[in-house]
């Protein structure tokens, strides 16, 4: 089985932040597309894991 | 703003006409490979997860429960960008195996038809309110835009009006191709086209609401600031665990609905797309999610009267603007219609494979080719499915909102998901266990979600754990999820565990997991080749679609039709049964093929197919990592030292299948390795398939030399050797090439000749100077010799020893002739006796020899085909030989028998006799039992040559008596011959 080891860590990232993410997103204060940002953060991210080829590339 | 309804229907038309049009203009190449081959496409196709719930139902999403709405578009982000965890090595599986939707793959896993129909049957049902939410927002929309009232009786016509359109529309895509496993170029680019019109026209909507309603986005901002209830509204999201959970069902649903399924894995033709479209597809959602929210705020500025859901006509009734109106029909139709067509030709492939197929209800018929009867099944498939979503939509009367029959739909397509996680990561599950698992989830499903609105029941038990566990707090919906995911689950894993896992599952689970996904094993066949393929399936599948099959499969695997490799026919039955999953589902294509091309039954041990195994990983171009790169460099590293030896290596299985040809045996042999690797050594070319059969067959693990002649007629000396690998019957053969070794021995040998002619020169030197000797003495008396017969007499005893000096002479040229090997024996009639009694009377000159007493038998009158002074020399060496392997009162006898024209001459003597472990070597030049000094080991070496010249042969018998005196008699055969008028007597 292969997982890719940034995407593991990314994910324990999210899990230990997610109640500061929610927090800052959902800011009453904050502008209504701040949930959008970070949704291009996860983009940006994934681009730049995609540019890896993987031993269970057909 | 209110439209007549034909026009509405006239625009329907329109735009589906457009769509096919697309779709015809990929299938024709028209549009150009470059665009419909382009990842973008793939990826916009992936687009047709967003149906009417993402162009209408998420605007409720929004109103009622905020940014949780975005969790919708969230679930499907986070499985996409999470593609190595379960949507790579399921696509990985589908490709190889051509299986195109769950339930090609559920059932490919648990290799049962029950969980193949079970799936199907279940996704049917839990679709439905899928197909009812797509028909509900068009015909709702159009109920609308031509200005009437909700909930009339012309809302179910307009319908069924749009069901019939549909309908059509989804036959003409669905049809296009023969078979479910060809990619469907035309209906991928028209689906991405569907999602480009999806996202313009919600740009659109966004763009009219911003500037429109709000007058910029200035002013949204300050609508916002001026309304702080409402964007505090936004603030909470739903409960956590609401949330959570609505994560899960459409984090789900992006592997599990049939339709991102199809688009997902069996419209693919390139992974590289699946891992592009980790980022993209979150980039299209983003895209076409961002007016999501402008659109609802401006619907609830508005305060239409409409269900918030088709905010965006009543953004375009306000505006008054016939564009944004479109639009906003548009958004909707180009979702559903996208949703519908999709959806619909999966389930129908589905239906196929796994409801009609296995249970016969479609005879194959020998006349018709089997694509055309499958079309006609999937015409009338669609239509059904279509009319069954027609079916429940009007059951449900308008009572659900379209976010509630999406999450009913989504809910139910959860259910799956515990099978899809174990198809790559657990191996001990079983089909008890998955079918357990599913009746039970469903069964929870169908009460909480199903029940209530087409029967008005609430179940009693649900409520009370929806009041127990969450204290009443989210919706119902949220206590079914879960509740029926933890029913499923937990059923799965009980029953799984305490049931047994049949063989067929086992195998099936390692070929599923991520590990070991290609398990090639090396079993034979029970046929030749491969055109006995096609009449083996004609049976199963008809003539014509057999043969097209077969002929399909060879050309992928770019084989000869005459092909006969059991590697290659392993091969081609592999493909075969993928392209026929493609074709006919996954179970019936094993069962088909299982029947028609069985292995050979109680045959030898599966054995890994190594030589398939290390072609996959030499063309699969993997970048391994950690331990696996390790590995795979000391593969590399041994399979490059195993290649480069100096010595020819070949593998050989149990079956006579050549496993490994190295390069060294390419160099001896002249054969490629890639002509005979995977073929048997019977099909090997001439000499070689009878030198290693041979070798195979035989007892000795060394042949330490043989000749090899060429069909050019080039000899090669080469040794083989013999080891048998500790695990099966495999075999290794070495073949050492040691041709320049020989040449080199036979330099070695000839220069050894020559000194030994040398070395008797020394001793004819010796043998000479007896008769000088004696021709000086009777010389000296000839001076004092007066009488004339004295003299004669002197004179003749001179010319005798003259004679003998000539012979002895003669003799030793005639050695050295023969053993150049350019010796011409001029054959004559000889007579036997008198041959022999020369040879008796030559040594019995030597006085210093033992007295062994010669005899001679042979027939006075025996005259044979020899050249007497070389037949002399025969006699000599063999006499002599006798008389030195027996003692003092030894006796030598020659004797002669005829048989028909062959003579046999045989000298027995009383000897000590041969060893048997030395009789093979007696010929040999050089070989010698005598002490030092007294043989040169040439006598028997020169026997061999000349009787070879002579067109004769000689063997050696020993013992031929019982010990003390075993004795040795060694036999000549000679052809017989007479004195005629051709030769002078």
């Amino acid at each position: 089985m292969y997982i890719n080891r940034a995407l593991l860590m990314a994910v324990g990232v999210v899990l230990i932040f997610f109640p500061a993410i929610e927090g800052w997103v959902s800011s009453s204060e904050s502008a209504w597309y701040r949930p959008y940002l970070l949704w291009l953060l996860v983009i940006v991210a994934a681009y730049w894991n995609q540019r890896t080829r993987y031993p269970d590339e057909l | 703003m209110s439209f007549s309804l034909s026009q509405v229907l006239l625009f329907i038309f329109v735009y589906l006409s457009g769509l096919f049009a697309v779709a015809h203009l990929a299938d024709r190449g028209i549009i150009p490979e470059r665009i419909t081959n382009h990842p973008a496409i793939y990826i916009l196709s992936l687009g047709v997860f967003a149906g009417a719930m993402a162009s209408n139902g998420v605007i409720e999403l929004a109103h009622r429960y905020g940014y949780s709405f975005l969790l919708y578009y969230i679930g499907v982000v986070a499985m996409f960008v999470m593609a190595t965890v379960l949507l790579l090595p399921l696509l990985r599986l589908c490709r190889v195996y051509q299986l195109s939707s769950l339930a090609d793959l559920l059932s490919f896993r648990f290799r049962s038809t029950w969980v193949g129909a079970a799936i199907t049957l279940a996704m049917c049902i839990t679709l439905l309110p899928l197909l009812a939410l797509q028909i509900q927002a068009v015909a709702d929309s159009i109920h609308i835009l031509s200005g009437h009232a909700a909930g009339d009786h012309e809302h179910y016509s307009l319908a069924v009006l749009f069901c019939i359109i549909i309908t059509l529309f989804s036959i003409l895509f669905g049809t296009r191709h023969q078979s479910s496993q060809d990619r469907n170029t035309g209906l991928v680019t028209a689906i991405a086209f569907e999602s480009l019109v999806k996202l313009l026209a919600l740009w659109v909507l966004m763009m009219a609401a911003v500037y429109g309603i709000f007058d910029g986005f200035s002013g949204l901002e300050q609508w916002l600031v001026q309304n702080p209830a409402l964007h505090r509204a936004m603030e909470p999201p739903m409960g956590g665990d609401s949330a959570r959970t609505l994560l899960l069902v459409f984090f789900a649903g992006a592997v599990c609905m049939p339709h991102i399924f199809h688009m997902a894995f069996a419209e693919n033709t390139d992974s590289s797309d699946l891992r592009k479209a980790t980022w993209g597809l979150p980039l299209y959602l983003l895209l076409l999610s961002l007016p999501i929210l402008p659109i609802t705020w401006a619907g609830i500025r508005l305060g239409h009267d409409l269900p918030i859901d088709y905010s965006g006509l009543a953004i375009g009734a306000a505006l008054k603007s016939t564009p944004v109106t479109a639009a906003a029909f548009v958004a909707g139709l180009s979702a559903a219609s996208a949703t519908i067509i999709v959806t619909t030709l999966a389930l129908a492939n589905m239906c196929i494979n796994h409801l009609v197929l296995p249970s016969t209800l479609l005879p194959i018929d020998r006349e018709r080719s089997v694509y055309i009867q499958l079309k006609w099944v999937r015409r009338s498939l669609i239509g059904i499915l279509i009319l069954a979503g027609y079916t429940f939509f009007a059951t449900l009367g308008g009572k659900q909102s379209l976010t509630q029959l999406g999450l009913t739909a989504f809910t139910g397509t959860l259910q799956f998901l515990p099978g899809v996680i174990a198809t790559p990561y657990w191996p001990n599950a079983n089909r008890r266990g998955l079918l357990a698992g599913l009746c039970g989830g469903l069964l929870v499903w169908a009460a909480g979600m199903m029940l209530p609105p087409t029967s008005g029941y609430y179940p009693v038990l649900l409520t009370q754990i929806h009041q127990n566990l969450f204290n009443g707090e989210g919706s119902l919906w949220m206590t079914v999820s879960l509740a029926s995911l933890a029913v499923n689950t937990g059923l799965f894993v009980v029953v799984s565990l305490l049931t047994r896992t049949s063989s067929d599952e086992r195998v099936a689970a390692e070929i599923c997991s991520m590990d070991d996904l290609a398990r090639p094993t090396r079993r034979t066949l029970t046929l030749q080749s491969a055109s006995e393929f096609t009449q083996q399936l004609a049976p199963a599948l008809g003539e014509r679609t057999a043969e097209s099959e077969v002929r399909r499969a060879l050309n992928e695997l770019r084989f000869d039709e005459q092909e006969t490799r059991p590697y290659a026919l392993r091969r081609l039955r592999g493909r075969l049964e993928a392209n026929l999953s493609g074709l006919l589902g996954p179970v019936m294509s094993h069962s088909i093929i299982d029947r028609c091309i069985p292995f050979q039954p109680g045959g030898q041990a599966e054995t890994e197919d190594i030589h398939l195994i290390e072609r996959n990983l030499d063309r699969g171009n993997y970048q391994f990592t950690g331990i696996a790169a390790d590995l795979d460099n000391l593969r590399r590293r041994h399979r490059e030292t195993l290649d480069k030896l100096p010595i020819g290596i070949c593998s050989i299985g149990g079956d006579g299948e050549l496993l490994m040809w190295n390069q060294s045996m390419r160099s001896i042999t002249g054969i490629p390795p890639e002509d005979v690797v995977g073929s048997l050594v019977d099909s090997m070319p001439a000499p070689w398939r009878t030198i290693i059969d041979d070798f195979l067959r035989g007892r000795k693990d060394s042949l330490l030399k043989t000749e090899i002649t060429s069909e050019s007629g080039d000899s090669r000396w080469i040794s083989l050797h013999r080891t048998s690998a500790d695990s099966g019957n495999d075999r290794v053969i070495l073949v050492e090439d040691i041709t320049e070794f020989e040449l080199l021995e036979e330099e070695l040998l000839h220069s050894e000749r020559l000194a030994s002619i040398g070395r008797l020169a020394a001793g004819v030197a010796h043998e000479i100077g007896n008769p000088v000797t004696g021709i000086a003495c009777l010389a000296q008396n000839l001076e004092y010799e007066t009488e004339p017969e004295e003299l004669r007499y002197t004179a003749q005893d001179i010319l005798r020893q003259t004679e003998r000096v000539t012979r002895i002479v003669d003799s030793l040229v005639n050695f050295s002739h023969t053993g150049s090997g350019s010796g011409e024996a001029s054959l004559a009639p000889s007579n036997l006796a008198d041959c022999v009694d020369e040879a008796i009377h030559l040594l019995s000159l030597n006085r210093e020899a033992k007295p062994v007493e010669f005899i001679n038998h042979c027939d006075r009158e025996l005259v044979v085909l020899a050249d007497s002074q070389r037949l002399l020399q025969v006699f000599i060496n063999l006499l002599g030989n006798a008389r030195d392997a027996c003692d003092d009162y030894g006796q030598v006898s020659v004797a002669a028998t005829l048989r028909g024209e062959q003579v046999s001459v045989t000298v027995e003597d009383n000897g000590c006799g041969i060893p048997p472990e030395l009789q093979n070597q007696v010929f040999e030049p050089f070989f010698t039992t005598k002490d030092p000094g007294e043989g040169t080991g040439l006598g028997l070496a020169l026997v061999f040559s000349i009787m070879d010249d002579m067109g004769g042969n000689v063997q050696i018998t020993s013992p031929i008596r019982k010990p003390p005196q075993p004795g040795t008699r060694v036999t000549l055969q000679m052809t017989q011959a007479s004195y005629g008028t051709t030769f002078e007597v």
